[in-house]
């Protein structure tokens, strides 16, 4: 009885839709043996820990983080190269790099506090693309265009793997929500809607922007890391702004500020992205033009569409109970 | 002691002196007014003494610790609370998380320490200023009148020794006028101090124990209401001077 | 010496790209992160007009070329901004990203029809001249004449004359503007296909003596961008004094350091400035 009482504020005003894409996941692994399919879904699923942690950031505070790539791919880097030259598992690489990630969201967040719109989102798309020319410049240790390869790999078995990779995306998935709706998410929004009116209330809005900006890089460091060992390489696409792009309209396609959005958002386009592998040559200028397309259309996400904000039913099935604890 | 102590405030902005060498000193439990024409540096001053404006000299003292350089967030946890001359409404909220916001703050979790505690006084404060009912609702849905009480509220839940507000009654009709002068009086009986900065002077002389009046940022008059009115520097700031052979003025 | 002349150029190539990119933001509030698409565009399209409209037939022809590349990406640059910016332009992110996602889309679309080793563009002036003992590429000189015809052109346009003066009242104050009588859709339309025939000039101008590769669209577009916080997003003249200010440094940066790291002073302007003066140089007008 006690541990329900623990586990209930995280099953509490969830999003059914969330929960219902994230048993989906769980369950198509188990009842097929298409190897294929699963690493379609693999590769979702770490598009959606991008897609969720750059949210928490830009969708709750509207600051737009235009250089993603600079946590996931430096990240993967990193933990590539701990992992290669020092006889440390990648259990520990990943978290190490990942707390690296978080570490220079501090430092990222507080030197780019007082931009704002064009200024701050530029001022990431700099830091990312410093992060990715210095990975060609350093090819000794980064191993230059092709990058690092051989890297140590979770399981023998492609199914396992998934699985190791499905829970890194539960856990954050609710670490993010229980985050979003507590007293750090509502500042966030606060500070979103007015940041001189949340400083007026007594809030120190430096303090929850940076801490936002850190936990954003340190989740964003986990998929990166994530990435990089279960694809058993790691190179500069990782770092480059394409990426960022990728991610930042997953994000919005799906609808920003929610999580269940970018969830959503990046789990449909990264399969559909993945299934258009049969045309691989003209693959990258269908997807991109589609997500051109999705964005010209529904600018605020598809969570956010008009005809779900509409319905209350339709409502608590994609946001969940919005009652605050 | 006085609560709030402004000693030669002089602000420019370039080669324009916004104040000027403004000095005013706020007691406790006083209900205080500021007036002035358009431009005449009242919200400039309330953006000085609440952190948002650096001041080039000059000193404010607030219950008498120096607030100069103290950052926004710092000054209302000592104790002085602001609202906006402009409607500042935390948009794509509900009512009860925008009114959660502030009781994040330090001061209120120090005076109030439970969660349920907080949520109490919150819930005590919107039924006070009538908005028990909307405490769901989205605050993109409500009513100016709403919005402006919603701000008051906001700004109660940080606990405040002193209170200042810009232009509460902008906006609001009559009724809703009269419900806020009865709202700060009773607060001000509470022992509330509170400055309140309006160009809606019938409403304002009613409430207020004293008046500062500000031109071209420098205080011109200050005394009870009563006599302000009469000062002739203030008609004069006002209306301008009377002069013969322009047309029936 | 060398370092004058090469840096003069590259001062008068990256005038051309900042001073549009500038524009467009002042006028419009555009932050158009395609920018460097219209310079690419400008490279390619004149290779594609030369060699499949025309057959590669003479110089004179080249010189069409060229001018009717600048020409469709003003065009282009108009119909993207009135079909797919003027919808959501009041968000700052929706143009942001859409912007961002055309020129990824481009640059892939570059990539597939040529591939991503470099394409081959013919000089306009062919060989090079000799000047104070340094040898001189006679294309890339072609940029400083040309620059310096067309700058103060386009302050004339601005300042006298009606239509500019409509847009350069919109990009100081729009309220006013408007109220005024100018039709900020309008200035913003004509500003669009302006700053993008600057940029794709200036594409066309150096492509002979640059690499055209799909990927040629994201350094000028950072460049542009340090330049403009340098030289204070709303001043046309700060961009311009910027622009060689940034073009001198990574030329004297090239010589005493490296070739690679050149390509870093431009990011290195841009953390710099944000973080020690976000206004630039010569300040900036709010918008």
């Amino acid at each position: 009885m006690n541990l329900l009482k623990k586990i209930a504020p995280l099953t509490q005003n969830q999003s059914p839709f969330g929960l219902l894409i994230l048993i989906a996941m769980a369950v198509y692994p188990l009842i097929s043996d298409n190897i294929f399919h699963i690493e379609i879904i693999k590769l979702a699923a770490i598009y959606a820990i991008f897609a969720m942690s750059w949210d928490i950031l830009t969708g709750y505070t509207h600051e737009v983080n235009f250089g993603f790539a600079f946590f996931i791919g430096g990240a993967g880097y990193l933990s590539g190269i701990l992992s290669s030259h020092l006889p440390i598992s990648l259990y520990l690489a990943i978290p190490v790099a990942a707390i690296a990630a978080g570490v220079s969201g501090i430092f990222i967040g507080y030197v780019t506090l007082r931009l704002k719109g064009p200024y701050f989102a530029m001022a990431t798309l700099a830091f990312a693309s410093i992060l990715y020319k210095l990975s060609f410049i350093l090819y000794e240790i980064t191993g230059g265009e092709e990058g690092i390869s051989g890297l140590d790999a979770f399981t023998d078995d492609p199914t396992q793997d998934f699985f190791v990779v499905w829970g890194a995306m539960v856990a954050i998935y609710f670490a993010l929500c229980l985050y979003a709706r507590s007293k750090h998410g509502i500042i966030l929004k606060a500070i979103r809607a007015d940041e001189d009116a949340t400083q007026s209330a007594g809030i120190n809005t430096a303090y929850y922007k940076i801490e936002a900006f850190a936990i954003s890089g340190f989740m964003a460091g986990i998929g990166g890391g994530v990435f990089a060992h279960s694809q058993m390489h790691i190179g500069p696409t990782m770092l480059s702004g394409y990426l960022s792009v990728i991610v930042v309209l997953l994000a919005m396609i799906g609808g920003m500020g929610t999580i269940v959005g970018p969830l959503l958002g990046a789990i449909c386009l990264s399969i559909v992205n993945e299934s258009l592998r049969i045309v691989e040559e003209y693959r990258i200028i269908i997807y991109t033009g589609l997500l051109i397309l999705l964005i010209y259309m529904a600018p605020d996400g598809l969570i956010n569409l008009k005809f779900i904000k509409g319905s209350r039913l339709l409502s608590f099935i994609v946001m969940g109970d919005r009652k605050p604890r | 002691m006085n609560l709030l102590e402004v000693t030669q405030l002089t602000k420019r902005f370039g080669g324009l002196e916004a104040l000027g060498e403004i000095s005013f000193s706020v007691e406790p439990g006083e209900i205080l007014g500021i007036i002035g024409p358009n431009g005449a540096g009242k919200t400039t001053l309330f953006n000085c003494i609440t952190g948002f404006l650096p001041f080039d000299s000059g000193s404010i003292n607030l219950d008498g610790h120096n607030i100069q350089g103290k950052r926004p967030h710092q000054i209302v946890n000592l104790g002085l609370t602001r609202t906006w001359q402009l409607l500042k409404p935390f948009f794509g909220m509900l009512v009860i998380e925008a009114m959660m916001v502030p009781s994040f703050s330090k001061r209120t979790r120090s005076n109030l320490v439970s969660k349920k505690d907080q949520q109490e006084k919150v819930a005590e404060i919107l039924s006070e200023m009538g908005l028990g009912k909307i405490l769901w609702q989205e605050v993109d849905n409500l009513s100016q009148g709403e919005l402006r009480l919603l701000d008051i509220s906001r700004a109660l839940v940080t606990c405040p020794k002193i209170l200042l507000l810009d232009e509460p009654f902008s906006g609001l009709s009559h009724k809703e006028t009269e419900n806020i002068s009865r709202v700060i009086r009773n607060l001000n009986d509470q022992g509330l101090t509170v400055v309140i900065i309006e160009h809606r002077l019938r409403e304002l002389m009613k409430l207020v124990q004293k008046v500062i009046v500000i031109n071209f940022g420098q205080k011109i008059a200050e005394g009870l209401p009563e006599e302000i009115i009469q000062e002739p520097a203030v008609i004069e700031a006002y209306l301008g001077k009377r002069r013969p052979g322009i047309g029936m003025a | 010496m060398e370092i004058l002349i090469i840096g003069t150029v590259r001062g008068a190539l990256y005038s051309l790209i900042a001073v549009g990119f500038v524009l467009i933001f002042s006028v419009g509030g555009i932050l158009n992160l395609a920018h460097g698409t219209y310079y690419m565009l400008g490279a390619y399209l004149t290779y594609i007009f030369y060699t499949f409209v025309f057959a590669a037939g003479g110089i004179n022809l080249l010189l069409i070329s060229a001018i009717l590349s600048v020409l469709s990406v003003g065009i282009i640059a108009c119909l993207v901004y009135y079909i797919l910016l003027r919808p959501h332009i009041e968000s700052l992110l929706y143009v942001m990203v859409m912007t961002l996602a055309l020129a990824l889309f481009v640059g892939e679309v570059m990539s597939l029809l040529f591939g991503v080793s470099g394409t081959r563009v013919p000089s306009l002036i062919e060989g090079s001249i000799s000047i104070g003992g340094i040898k001189v590429i006679n294309q890339q000189l072609l940029l400083i004449p040309i620059t310096a015809m067309i700058l103060p052109a386009l302050w004339y346009f601005l300042k006298k004359t009606k239509m500019g003066q409509g847009i350069d009242a919109v990009a100081q104050e729009r309220t006013g503007a408007t109220l005024m009588g100018v039709s900020v859709e309008t200035a913003t339309l004509i500003t669009s296909g302006l700053s993008a025939s600057l940029a794709a000039l200036a594409g066309a101008l150096i492509a002979p003596v640059s690499s055209v590769v799909p990927e040629m669209w994201l350094f000028p577009l950072i460049k542009a961008f340090a330049i403009a916080i340098l030289g204070g997003i709303g001043s046309l003249v700060g961009s311009v004094i910027a622009s060689f200010v940034i073009g001198y440094a990574e030329i004297v940066g090239s010589f005493l350091i490296s070739e690679q790291l050149t390509e870093m002073v431009a990011l290195a302007v841009i953390v710099l400035v944000l973080l020690f003066k976000p206004s630039g140089i010569m300040g900036y007008k709010l918008r």
